[in-house]
């Protein structure tokens, strides 16, 4: 090995490795920020069983298959099943959160355009599993 | 041995303390009401770009090396056991 440099191996590997370190930060901190849940956030439980979404407000208005927000309002989803696992979306607003029995997860979102979207599983749960679909009404309001 | 010291230094001031930086902000939490769309796709560009980048210079640096120490380049040199049939033992 007399004479042979090896530098380059270890520019390589710290090239690797900040880049590695960078690349964990950016995503650790993007995941941190969109977590973080708005402490007025209204709360609303999201309920899947085959093969339909429920969602109960916190005054205690329940929708099914249909789910009416307020424009400007951010929403906090407490998500869980009732027989199987789920998995609800809303793809317009990237919202992806498996619902599971026995146990609640939280995702939540702020709604900034009216409009219609689809909500629908994503998580394969049977037969009918393809038309475990819903709509996000977004209104004028706050 | 100095360069490669030198060269972590370099490395750690672009990259690394950035990465501690965003680590300590921890807590700083926007004011404001953060789109999650945005958020994503933002980190979803830059890591792409980030992505293209690395696998641009590590594409180009393999064909360069293929074509740079091909056996038919004009500055190829032979190493010391060419012609000597000792690679094929």
């Amino acid at each position: 090995m007399s004479g042979h440099s090896n530098w380059p191996e270890w520019v390589y590997i710290g090239v690797v490795v900040a880049l590695l370190a960078w690349v964990g930060a950016e995503a650790w901190n993007i995941e941190r920020i969109v977590e973080h849940v708005p402490e007025n956030a209204e709360v609303i439980k999201v309920t899947g069983q085959q093969w339909f979404w429920t969602f109960e407000h916190a005054d205690g208005t329940v929708e099914k298959g249909e789910l009416h927000v307020k424009k400007g309002v951010p929403y906090k989803f407490e998500v869980t099943s009732k027989d199987v696992i789920h998995s609800f979306n809303i793809p317009d607003y990237l919202v992806l959160m498996d619902a599971v029995p026995g146990r609640i997860n939280t995702v939540w979102f702020l709604p900034v355009d009216e409009g219609e979207y689809p909500i629908q599983c994503r998580e394969y749960c049977g037969l009918i599993h393809y038309n475990m679909r819903g709509t996000l009404y977004v209104e004028g309001g706050a | 041995m100095k360069n490669i010291i030198g060269l972590f230094m370099v490395l750690s001031l672009l990259v690394i303390l950035p990465t501690v930086e965003i680590v300590f902000a921890a807590g700083d939490e926007p004011e404001q009401y953060i789109d999650r769309r945005v958020e994503i796709w933002n980190l979803f560009f830059r890591m792409m770009t980030v992505a293209f980048v690395v696998g641009a210079v590590v594409s180009g640096t393999l064909i360069w090396l293929i074509w740079r120490f091909r056996e038919s380049h004009p500055k190829a040199t032979p190493t010391k056991y060419e012609g000597t049939s000792e690679l094929d033992r």
